[in-house]
């Protein structure tokens, strides 16, 4: 399953994603959806950006793409890419 | 309360210092996120699912106005303008930045405030009674206990580096309002036939993934060996609990391995040795220095023949129905406490803006109150308040949108911050909350299903304390679906007690449908006079689970 690859910001604490053009990105709709087979590879190199200081706890998570869209598999991902659902105020859906 | 002395003072200004410089290495590169990261939780700094979130520390649940008052500026200035009340009694901000962590602490420090033993393997924040110092039935202040043991506990090297964290509540009446038999130690303040006061010491109790209720090791500690037989207790956990599994490593998992007479034999054991040495002998004079920060306010020489509070009953439906549910009897004549509920109907449990926390202070201020208290329970509470004074406070609370008259019922749930914000939780709870709330809104309908607690957790790790709801809820992830269990029967009060799953779980859309069934079972069997959980345990689960999987 392809997957997307995910930290925060160091400083800010921000939710960020990988674009391998554009860097860390704030938007899950700019996040590259990497292959599968590259994924792990992708991840061993974000190791560089923490020790860099850019940001934190980089992961992959599942994404599955429908019309050309990748939605994250987990709720957990959905949300943290929005915000809370209660406070939609709040977090990136904000705006 | 109590005051910091110059030595607290100085102590909380250079802890917020100290972070400062941390901080500063962490961003240099001279600290990795490895070595960092201990040091943040010692300050009560987590990474969680959105952002970092700041954990700041009410010792006993207690706060001034001033204290209030900075807390709804620091909301402000470094959050989003709202903070959320923990069940343990503890603010939470999910949104602050680590570059002005440090500031944060500087603030805190000023109004004699910090966020130590809010995470990590320590001794976590003293929980007490949130009515201490005002109810009834109450023998002790709670609060001076919570305070020795604070000090005791802060920084005391031999409690460093414990196996697991470690949760006391200290309790001062026979009613339970700390919910001290799920802690780690559960103390109850208790008078003997003497008429002196000691204390009753419960072990072991702590909810999560093993759940148990505390065992008593100590029937009557007397009030200066008390110091002794906590340290003994930690001794033994501190020697025998387990180091290497995390889920294996509270005292509670002790407790039940050597069970609760070997606990007992061991702190017995450790204790007479402690106590020979004399040196953790409390003594009278250092107990006395401690309760004079808790006098109580002078209080004004009333009876509680009130003619206005009640002409104001007759008159307003509204003021009545909140003085049913949300105000307690005193102990001073005249005087009543008041519950300010964090549970509007379709709102998030617990969370309080900034605006409404400057207002809170505002109204501590017109109405004489010198402090106001958190509750376990996620509401906040004004603990001397005049009768006469009580309906206009009322007016003030509804314009705040904190006067919902739902305390002890229905629509008052308890619930952790869930999958909306926590980064350890596997399904969301604060909109199942919301969704139970809304369902159940009616208020003839909730005083007609009378006292029913509903506790949410959105994982395992049972920070909304679902194992000890009349009715818990559990979120778990079901093949990537949130799905959640219903629990019956538990209890966090003085008749403590653990609830049974009742079945297969329900999707979030089927969850409400599902606590609405179980209510019901309990009105068809109800007797006169039952609340839910005497039904409960008179008639068991069996009807309720009949009843919810019929179909």
């Amino acid at each position: 399953m392809p997957q997307v690859l995910t930290a925060n910001r160091l400083q800010v604490g921000e939710v960020v994603y990988w674009n391998s053009a554009q860097g860390w990105v704030d938007s899950f709709a700019e996040a590259e959806v990497l292959p599968d087979d590259k994924a792990e590879d992708v991840l061993k190199d974000a190791a560089e950006w923490v020790t860099k200081r850019e940001v934190v706890a980089p992961y992959l998570f599942e994404v599955r793409v429908k019309d050309g869209v990748a939605v994250p598999v987990k709720i957990r991902e959905r949300i943290r890419a929005a915000g809370p659902t209660i406070r939609t105020d709040l977090g990136k859906q904000a705006g | 309360m109590y005051r910091y002395d110059e030595f607290d003072s100085r102590f909380v200004h250079e802890r917020a210092e100290q972070f400062r410089g941390q901080v500063a290495r962490r961003l240099s590169g001279e600290l990795s996120e490895d070595e960092f990261k201990p040091l943040r939780l010692m300050n009560g700094l987590y990474l969680q699912l959105h952002s970092y979130m700041l954990r700041i520390a009410i010792p006993y649940g207690t706060l001034s106005a001033r204290q209030l008052r900075k807390l709804a500026f620091i909301a402000r200035a470094y959050d989003r303008g709202y903070g959320h009340f923990t069940t343990r009694q503890n603010l939470q901000l999910h949104w602050v930045q680590l570059p002005k962590v440090a500031d944060v602490l500087v603030d805190l420090a000023e109004v004699e405030m910090h966020c130590m033993q809010t995470s990590g393997n320590c001794v976590r924040n003293v929980t007490a009674d949130h009515f201490a110092g005002a109810a009834k039935d109450e023998i002790e202040d709670p609060r001076i206990l919570s305070e020795v043991v604070r000090q005791w506990s802060t920084l005391h090297p031999e409690f460093s580096f414990l196996p697991r964290k470690f949760k006391i509540a200290v309790s001062g009446s026979d009613a339970d309002r700390a919910a001290i038999m799920i802690h780690d130690i559960g103390i109850q303040i208790v008078k003997n036939d003497e008429g002196e006061i000691g204390y009753r010491v419960f072990v072991g109790g702590g909810l999560g993934r093993t759940p148990f209720i505390g065992h008593e090791v100590g029937h009557f500690v007397g009030k200066c060996d008390i110091l002794a037989f906590l340290e003994a207790v930690m001794r033994v956990y501190n020697e025998s609990g387990r180091r290497d599994n995390i889920h294996k490593a509270r005292i509670k998992i002790l407790v039940h391995q050597i069970g609760p007479k070997e606990m007992r034999h061991r702190v017995e054991a450790e204790f007479a040795e402690i106590r020979q040495m004399g040196v953790l002998e409390l003594p009278e004079g250092e107990i006395a220095r401690i309760a004079a920060y808790f006098t109580p306010p002078d209080f004004e020489a009333l009876t509680d023949e009130c003619p206005e509070f009640e002409a104001a009953k007759r008159s307003s439906r509204g003021f009545a129905d909140w003085v049913k549910t949300n105000v307690h009897a005193h102990k001073m004549p005249g005087y009543a406490i008041a519950t300010v509920s964090l549970k509007p109907i379709g709102k998030t449990p617990g969370d309080c803006s900034s605006d409404q926390m400057d207002a809170l202070a505002d109204l501590m201020d017109e109405f004489t109150q010198p402090e106001i208290r958190v509750t376990h329970e996620q509401n906040l509470v004004l603990p001397h308040v005049r009768r006469k004074d009580l309906f206009a406070l009322w007016q003030s609370l509804d314009t705040l949108e904190l006067a919902t008259p739902n305390h002890g019922l229905v629509t008052d749930i308890i619930s952790c911050p869930g999958l909306d914000y926590c980064d350890l939780a596997n399904a969301r709870s604060i909109n199942i909350a919301q969704e139970i709330a809304k369902r159940f809104s009616d208020l003839e309908r909730q005083h007609d299903l009378g006292e029913l607690k509903i506790k949410i957790s959105g994982c395992i790790n049972a920070c909304g304390h679902h194992h000890v709801g009349h009715i818990g809820i559990l979120g778990v992830d079901k093949k990537g679906v949130e799905n959640y269990q219903i629990l019956l029967g538990g209890s966090g009060a003085e008749d403590a007690s653990l609830g049974e799953i009742l079945g297969p779980g329900f999707d979030k859309e089927g969850i409400v449908d599902a606590v609405e069934n179980v209510i019901a079972t309990y009105t068809d069997l109800r007797q006169d006079g039952e609340r839910f959980l005497d039904t409960v345990r008179r008639v068991g689960a069996i009807p309720f689970k009949e009843r919810l999987y019929a179909h």
